[in-house]
């Protein structure tokens, strides 16, 4: 049988796919994925985009976790503070419908609660990076402002908005409840009961006094029940916090699998390659004119 | 009764014939290395014998003709192949191309849109917040950007292709005309009987060539030979060639013609068929899903803002400019409409700290809003789409150049040229010659002395 005398272009075209071959295992491993384009695995890179787009959206609920998380804590310490404040007016209260207290002395405990007054008041217009954070979603002004027209002495000027603001794919989570709820909810209306507070003490009836004490502490009681929302929202963030990272871990180790170059593997095609490249070339070298006109002299 | 004369004229073909073999060995050696040459053999023939009386005596040897060697089975096969390696090749090397505008970086529409609802989500946090409003005007815009810059990429290929259909069908028609001429000579040799093997070898290569440019079909009679398209069109018909033409489109694309008919539809191999496939098919069809990929989140985003509120507490208004309707050029021409910060309406209820329109529009990153589709797992399908037609041509090509070579060592193992062989040719024609050139010597001494028989008499 006849063979091809000119074994060149087969050569030629083994030393080229091996030089591919070369190429390719070398760009995997100094990139160190083995999806480099979307040829590479057309199924792969569109599961990368996938995973790129849900690594993405995690790094972004981090993000907002730590935007909310601030204001969330600030909310929860000043919630504190109110009823911290609102202890002090219950014992002023009741040092105030005690019968051995004179005229005086309860108007210096009325001094004494408008100062606590006045602090719930600076307390409920908390803000937050020039947010009115019990404000409802009317961020931008104050909640609550001093009206002595109104019975509580003051004016709620936010509205009953809320916010919720996406952490997880399918988590959503309220980052605020207005002061309407917190502060002068009929349930417990902090500001109203300060005020009758401070009434009742200028008149001097004990027994109006004690009842005075007895709404504060209501409110004080309800301001605490409805202030268990933003410790339930941190430990949301927290526990969610947790997830996240996991989540991330997990994204970045499916990458890996899906994307990243089996280095051992490669550096051993790499070996393979480089020395089938170099066989291929000592081949050539040695195929060198070797033809019966050289024996003929 | 056969003469001294006689023996003469018959070792004296020996000599001619030897030399004529000779000279075709010559010919296979100079042309070891020449592309397209198919070797050639002599073909040697007993002269007709003469009858004197009762004996018959042969005349010597004649070299009849110069063979050839090929296999037009072969050839046609290569042809063939040579067609489907034109195609997938250029179809492989403009997908390369495409594909690089969907590799992953921080710029691929990928992470674009990712970028772009994340920030949403950023502001949702803070809405009044003018910096993160900032920050989700320049990732619309950014986002904008990689849907402008990949569909220009995709128009400039489109065109790039566009040049170079021209710049084929030009080869195209150059080498129908070589063809042509060629038919002409060989035909001119054949019908005297002439062995017109150098010119059908130019010719074969020719087609080979014309092959690789266009899908052609080989009819071959009465020593003429026709080509047309596999379609039909026809391209080369004896000594006549059918030049094609290119006419510009009202799309600024340009069409091939024959005989006045558009034939672009009808080419579907070689390198013109790939270079259409790419520019007509592949390109269009990824231009097509970027529009809708872009039209639908442009579309989505501006239902949303138009139902909130923007920090102003006016109604919003639109986000990106409206895609043209019918969605195409919707990539291209994407835009941001607002640059005030403060006109996003984040709000759903008016007020300046309200997110909830901004929750919605965040919630479009997870919403069927591109074709039943999130935009996330839209895109994903164009990267697999184009991923996965790139990787066929490219394996295509790979399995049609690695049939390619096949076929040509099996043609080169028919009608390459072996030195080894031509050397022993070479012995053997040289070896003949000297015999023929001895019997001529010898017959001249049998003549010498016939001639001085009477002297050599004692």
């Amino acid at each position: 049988m006849r063979i091809d005398p000119n074994p060149y272009p087969d050569l030629l075209a083994e030393v080229a796919q091996t030089q591919q071959q070369v190429n390719t295992d070398e760009q995997e491993i100094a990139s160190g994925l083995s999806v480099n384009e979307p040829s590479d695995n057309p199924g792969a890179a569109a599961l990368l985009v996938e995973n790129a787009g849900q690594t993405s959206e995690a790094d972004q609920f981090e993000r907002s976790i730590g935007s909310i998380q601030g204001e969330i804590q600030s909310a929860d310490s000043t919630l504190d503070s109110v009823t911290t404040a609102l202890q002090q007016a219950i014992s002023l209260g009741t040092e105030g419908a005690n019968g051995t207290e004179n005229a005086a002395d309860r108007a210096a405990i009325v001094v004494q609660i408008q100062g606590i007054q006045s602090q719930l008041l600076n307390l409920a217009n908390l803000t937050y990076q020039g947010n009115y954070v019990f404000a409802g979603t009317a961020t931008q002004a104050a909640a609550y402002v001093l009206d002595p027209s109104s019975p509580s002495g003051v004016t709620y000027q936010g509205n009953t908005g809320v916010n919720r603001v996406r952490v997880g794919s399918q988590i959503t989570l309220q980052t605020n409840l207005p002061g309407s709820q917190l502060f002068s909810a009929s349930g417990g209306n902090v500001f109203q009961s300060i005020q009758d507070l401070i009434t009742s003490l200028q008149g001097g009836n004990t027994a109006s006094i004690g009842t005075a004490v007895t709404e504060v502490g209501d409110a004080s009681s309800y301001l605490s029940e409805e202030s268990v929302f933003y410790g339930n929202a941190l430990n949301q963030l927290t526990s969610q916090q947790t997830y996240l990272a996991s989540d991330t871990t997990e994204l970045a180790q499916q990458e890996t699998t899906i994307g990243g170059a089996d280095l051992p593997n490669v550096i051993s095609n790499l070996t393979t390659s480089q020395t089938s490249l170099q066989a291929t070339l000592e081949a050539i070298a040695q195929t060198e004119s070797t033809n019966l006109f050289q024996y003929l002299k | 009764m056969s003469s001294l004369n006689a023996s003469l004229a018959t070792a004296l073909t020996g000599l001619i014939a030897e030399q004529g073999a000779m000279q075709v060995t010559t010919n296979n050696v100079a042309n070891v290395n020449t592309p397209g040459y198919s070797r050639e053999d002599p073909v040697l023939v007993t002269s007709d014998p003469v009858a004197i009386g009762p004996l018959t005596f042969g005349t010597g040897v004649t070299l009849q003709s110069v063979e050839s060697i090929r296999d037009p089975l072969l050839e046609s096969q290569i042809q063939q192949q040579t067609q489907s390696q034109g195609q997938f090749s250029t179809l492989a090397s403009a997908l390369q191309q495409t594909q690089a505008n969907f590799i992953s970086s921080t710029s691929d529409i990928g992470t674009a849109i990712s970028n772009f609802f994340d920030s949403i989500n950023q502001l949702s946090s803070d809405p009044p917040n003018l910096s993160l409003r900032q920050g989700v005007l320049t990732a619309a815009g950014d986002l904008a950007t990689s849907f402008n810059t990949a569909a220009n990429n995709l128009s400039q290929q489109q065109t790039s292709l566009d040049s170079s259909v021209v710049q084929t069908v030009t080869q195209i028609n150059q080498l129908t005309q070589q063809i042509a001429n060629l038919n002409q000579q060989v035909s001119n040799l054949q019908n005297v009987g002439e062995s017109a093997g150098s010119f059908v070898d130019q010719r074969q290569q020719a087609i080979d060539q014309l092959s690789g440019l266009v899908d052609v079909s080989v009819i071959s009679a009465n020593n003429s030979l026709t080509l047309t398209t596999a379609n039909g069109v026809p391209l080369v018909t004896g000594q006549q060639s059918f030049q094609l033409q290119t006419q510009i489109t009202p799309a600024g694309l340009h069409d091939v013609y024959s005989q006045g008919n558009d034939v672009t539809s009808q080419i579907t191999s070689g390198q013109l068929g790939g270079t259409l496939q790419a520019r007509d098919q592949e390109i269009p069809a990824i231009q097509g899903q970027l529009d809708t990929l872009a039209a639908g989140v442009a579309n989505a985003v501006n239902t949303v803002q138009a139902g909130g509120f923007d920090l102003n507490g006016d109604a919003g208004t639109n986000l990106f400019n409206p895609p043209p309707a019918g969605v195409t050029g919707a990539a291209a021409s994407l835009s941001v409409a607002i640059t005030d910060p403060s006109l996003i309406a984040a709000s759903s209820d008016g007020s300046a700290g309200s997110n909830g329109n901004a929750e919605a529009m965040y919630d479009l990153n997870n919403q069927a809003i591109v074709a039943g589709q999130t935009p996330t797992d839209y895109y994903s399908g164009i990267v697999f789409d184009v991923g996965n037609d790139t990787a066929n041509a490219s394996a295509e090509q790979t399995a049609s150049s690695s049939i390619l070579q096949q076929l040509n060592d099996q043609l080169a193992s028919v009608s390459g040229v072996s030195l080894d062989e031509e050397a022993a040719n070479m012995v053997r024609y040289q070896d003949a010659y000297q015999a023929s050139a001895q019997v001529i010597t010898t017959i001249n001494d049998m003549m010498y002395t016939v001639i001085n028989m009477d002297t050599l008499t004692v």
